[in-house]
């Protein structure tokens, strides 16, 4: 038996005990090591008297990895932006931050859930995780929604929609890990997700807008705040922007250090060097909505909480990440991935389509599975194929497919890829962010939400299909670094 | 006969040697004998001694510098300001310490035979803002250089900072660090140069020693004839990587500084020797005295490394 | 805002010793979530050293590295107990009764030999780091600032120690319940389909909200 065939038989082993229900990361796991006393088992032709060395160098290779992969600088950023989730949640910034998005923007058609869509936007600022967003909007944006007649399945699914910016808008816990399967510039990504995020937010607005205006009661304007009540809003929710802002300027200060006026160079104070690189600005902001929290009264038993939710949700994606790497060693070991690309460039099809059908793979794929164990199963694979798709990881971009860089490339596919995760999260059967919707309000079931969020179906099929047509949407921002 | 090959990357200036080396070796065996080279599918760059000595692949490129305690003999290597002055002696200087029997039963603890080095110039600083013209510019300096460099650099007053290679183009032109320990290709790969302003030529801080190694069994096991054309094949394998390095890196190394109008900074003799006598000797010192404690002939690898290069200069 | 705990308990042996283990498993996530904490304050020292006195940490990224092990698998157990690593329950979810444990006691039995395969080859990487002869025991040490690695890659082994008791102990609950068809067997965590997981987790975000109100 080829290494190669054992890796297709290998990877289909796993897709049935990943379906029969196994956990995603054992599963993975003992996909890997099997497949690797496999692979050592076959170079000595499957001799009898041969297993049991066989099976030592696979476990021994397999046993590295949970400390290998998992002792890095650049994944210390997981733990940490599900921190800064936690503690802006006890520092009381959301409810801080959806009152001034209502008396500021609430007047238009639709207002209200335009609001919660860019509240939610703005809390993405500070939360790395989807789901959790979701969760705490619908329970201080939905009640206020159905307070003046909305509907409860709309307001429903505005909530579980808008809830998935958290992932596009850094911090984001999922770009690290893409980052890191394909090993890529975190900070890049981090900044390449800025825009896209916003656009969706934006498209969401418009296609809530385009729905208030086109059917009758679907839910008043909210207007008549006066100027004074605006700006008072602003400052309770203005921690956000503070740390936002301190955030970019770690990691990215946008000042120049210094300026020529009139022949003479007048230095900046603040200006030029920014303060630290990603790792240290997700660290610096978790630190401040510490800070924040301290001052709201945070008591020792909700720290503790919070710790151990943050630690929990970090043990439940590392888990992942070292079981699905036991998985990609044996991956490497059989040169699947080298083979996938090859396949792939071999097909005749046109590379934009071949793009597509994996995006709508991806869909498919999404509708059943999480979007973490998603990625981390299929980029090992898809990533290698869609790069040498594009002319390779050196590409120029005078010379790709796409026009675009290889890094660039790899920057454009993984904001796609990662909106297309975040998608699925409000797909039925399996969609996450409707259930916890569903779960805060008693009054609405699942198939409502489901129905609630379609509209959004539409606006996210608009939005991918502009970062497909307009690259320069994700790329404009990272070009400028 | 097929033996994996676990490197990490992609195909560079660094591994060029390793390629020849399989060409060589396929070639002269008629293809009954082939290395599958591995680009990071098989093992962490920081894990490959210990891939290694459980035989899941055969030959592999490492570090030493990468987990000085895994190989402390070959860290005398990394020691600062060595006074070697080419590739061509880098590559005769580490072929001659890994044939110490020290150095040898050193590496034996993993199972692993030493095969060649991947010789590697001077770790010359690029930096950003007004160039340093005398030692004391060094002053408060923040520099990204690791291990003995990042000591050496301590001893002028430089301020070293840690970071993975992947952060470090960013960290320079964010400020976090004003200039970077790196050998030339991995200045112009990570990107170091593209807004630096300037280039010390002749500081020659130190270098690190990246060895490739053989599974000790599998050479073994190896037939005669196979295993004399794998030994056999190392000296042109290095020779083509020592040509590669000067030919194709060291050629674009100059024109790259120019075209950037990246300034080259010499320092006079004066200035080095001081520089050495800060940090030299005590690195030295520091370094015998830990590798004594280790169980080493540390004195005695220092003696043969300095010597030999005594002898040739 | 992960769900509560959905596991149920009552006086039988093997929920006692369910309870003795959970405190040593919340030891554990507990030392991860202050370790996610220390990483925080670690950071803030970095950047203040670096930006204030200009003498920046020592070994940043090594101490990160050293750290990183214990928060991402020093608690796998207690997510294990919690029944909190993700899975696809499309068909599990529609199993009952001894059909459902007998799927619970293969997939578990799966998992067991996964983590005891592990358990030797990440024991095996300790060894190799770790020599009681050599100073500060180390065989391996860190880039920088030549930490000895032993103990971030001992954490590994112990996680997995832990976790192989937790799957033993939810074998034996499994089969009980298997062996009385039970409806609500103790000491495992019961298969909440995702609705119920979500309410729990809004209850949860709720009684903070009414927490902070009070
Ligand atoms: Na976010
Ligand atoms: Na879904």
């Amino acid at each position: 038996m080829e290494a190669l065939d054992i890796g297709i038989w290998v990877t289909c082993f796993l897709l049935v005990m990943v379906i029969l229900g196994m956990r995603v990361a054992f599963a993975a796991g003992l996909a890997g090591i099997v497949g690797l006393i496999a692979i050592f088992w076959a170079r000595k032709d499957f001799a009898g008297d041969e297993f049991g060395w066989a099976l030592s160098v696979a476990v021994g290779t397999a046993g590295q990895v949970p400390h290998a992969k998992v002792a890095s600088q650049a994944l210390s950023l997981i733990p940490t932006f599900i921190l800064i989730g936690y503690m802006a949640y006890y520092a009381g910034l959301t409810k801080a931050l959806f009152e001034a998005a209502k008396r500021w923007i609430a007047w238009v058609p639709g207002g209200l859930a335009v609001s919660t869509v860019f509240a939610t936007a703005g809390f993405a600022a500070v939360s790395g995780a989807s789901v959790a967003t979701s969760a705490v909007f619908a329970r201080i944006a939905i009640p206020e929604m159905l307070a003046i007649g909305y509907n409860k399945r709309f307001a429903a699914g505005v909530v579980a929609a808008a809830g998935t910016l958290a992932s596009l808008i850094p911090p984001s816990a999922i770009l690290v890990i893409y980052a890191i399967i394909v090993e890529q510039d975190v900070g890049m990504l981090l900044l390449a997700g800025f825009v896209p995020g916003a656009f969706s937010a934006i498209v969401y607005g418009l296609i809530i807008v385009g729905l208030a205006m086109t059917i009758k009661n679907f839910g008043p304007a909210v207007g008549g705040f006066t100027w004074r009540e605006r700006f008072s809003a602003l400052l309770p929710a203005l921690p956000i922007v503070a740390v936002v802002v301190i955030i970019l300027f770690f990691v990215y200060n946008p000042i120049p250090g210094e300026v020529a006026i009139g022949g003479s160079v007048i230095d900046i104070p603040f200006g030029g060097d920014s303060w630290g690189t990603p790792t240290e600005g997700g660290a610096i902001g978790a630190f401040i909505v510490f800070l924040m929290a301290l001052y709201r009264g945070m008591r020792w038993s909700e720290f503790r909480d919070a710790l151990v939710e943050t630690a929990k949700l970090s043990v439940m994606i590392f888990t992942i990440i070292w079981g699905v790497l036991i998985y990609v060693r044996f991956l490497g070991f059989a040169d699947l991935p080298g083979a996938f690309a090859d396949w792939i460039t071999s097909l005749t099809m046109s590379p934009m389509l071949i793009l597509i059908c994996i995006l709508l793979a991806y869909a498919v794929l999404g509708m059943f599975m999480d979007a973490i164990g998603m990625l981390l199963l299929t980029l090992p694979v898809v990533f290698p194929a869609v790069m040498a798709l594009n002319g390779g990881l050196d590409v120029s971009a005078a010379d790709s497919t796409f026009g675009m860089s290889g890094p660039m490339c790899a920057i454009w596919f993984g904001i796609l890829v990662v909106k297309m995760a975040e998608f699925c999260l409000i797909t039925p059967p399996i969609g996450l962010n409707c259930f916890v919707v569903a779960g805060v309000r008693d009054d609405l079931s699942v198939q409502d939400v489901f129905r609630g969020v379609m509209p959004f179906f539409i606006a996210d099929a608009l939005t991918i299909a502009g970062l497909v047509a307009f690259p320069a949407i994700v790329l404009w921002l990272p070009s400028q670094v | 006969t097929e033996w994996s090959v676990s490197l990490w990357g992609q195909r560079r200036a660094f591994t060029e040697h390793v390629e020849r080396l399989a060409e060589l070796v396929s070639e002269r065996t008629n293809g009954e004998f082939t290395l599958n080279i591995s680009y990071g599918g098989l093992s962490s760059n920081r894990e490959n001694l210990d891939g290694i000595s459980i035989g899941a692949f055969e030959m592999a490129q490492f570090c030493a510098g990468y987990h000085a305690d895994k190989n402390p003999s070959i860290t005398v290597l990394e020691l600062p300001f060595l006074g070697v002055t080419s590739l061509e002696q880098e590559s005769d200087l580490s072929m001659a310490l890994y044939q110490h029997p020290a150095v040898v039963a050193d590496l034996a603890r993993w199972n692993a035979t030493l095969l060649m080095p991947s010789p590697l110039p001077q770790y010359n600083l690029v930096g950003v803002g007004d160039a340093p013209a005398t030692l004391a510019d060094f002053d408060g300096l923040t520099v990204r250089a690791t291990g003995g460099i990042g000591a050496a650099m301590e001893t002028v007053g430089a301020v070293p900072t840690s970071m993975s290679a992947t952060e470090v183009r960013q960290a320079m032109d964010s400020g976090v660090v004003r200039a970077v320990s790196f050998a030339p290709h991995a200045h112009m790969s990570f990107g170091t140069i593209e807004n630096a302003t300037w280039w010390t030529t002749n500081l020659n801080p130190g270098t690190v020693n990246c060895p490739v190694v053989v599974n000790s069994d599998a050479l073994v096991d190896l037939s005669d004839e196979h295993r004399e054309v794998l030994l056999g094949a190392v000296d042109e394998a290095l020779d083509h990587y020592l040509s590669f390095y000067e030919e194709q890196t060291m050629a674009a190394w100059g024109p790259a500084l120019e075209e950037r109008g990246i300034a080259q900074v010499s320092f006079g003799d004066a200035e080095l020797s001081a520089f050495r006598a800060a940090a030299a000797d005590p690195a030295a010192t520091a370094w015998i005295q830990q590798n004594t404690a280790r169980g080493l002939p540390a004195q005695e690898l220092y003696d043969f490394v300095t010597g030999l290069i005594a002898e040739s200069n | 805002m992960a769900a509560g705990s959905l596991v149920l308990s009552d006086d039988s042996i093997v929920s006692r010793i369910d309870r003795s283990l959970l405190r040593v498993e919340y030891a554990m996530i507990l030392v991860g979530g202050l370790t996610v904490f220390g990483l925080m304050l670690l950071a803030v020292f970095s950047v203040g050293g670096r930006n204030f006195l200009n003498a920046p940490l020592p070994g940043y990224v090594d101490w990160i590295e050293q750290l990183m092990p214990v928060i991402a698998v020093f608690g796998v157990s207690y997510v294990r107990r919690e029944g909190g690593h993700i899975r696809m329950d499309i068909v599990v979810g529609a199993l009952k009764g001894r059909a459902l444990w007998l799927a619970e006691l293969a997939t578990t039995l799966a998992i067991l030999l996964v983590a005891m395969l592990l358990l030797w080859g990440s024991w095996e990487h300790f060894l190799r780091s770790f020599d009681i002869s050599q100073p500060m025991w180390s065989r391996d040490s860190s880039m920088d600032i030549g930490l000895p690695i032993w103990p971030a890659k001992l954490v590994v082994p112990v996680a997995l120690g832990v976790l192989v008791v937790r799957l033993c102990l939810q074998l034996w609950a499994y089969s009980l319940a298997f062996k009385h068809n039970q409806a609500r067997p103790v000491a495992v965590p019961l298969l909440a389909d995702v609705a119920t997981q979500a309410a729990m987790e809004a209850k949860q975000v709720s009684s903070r909200e009414q927490e902070e109100a009070n």
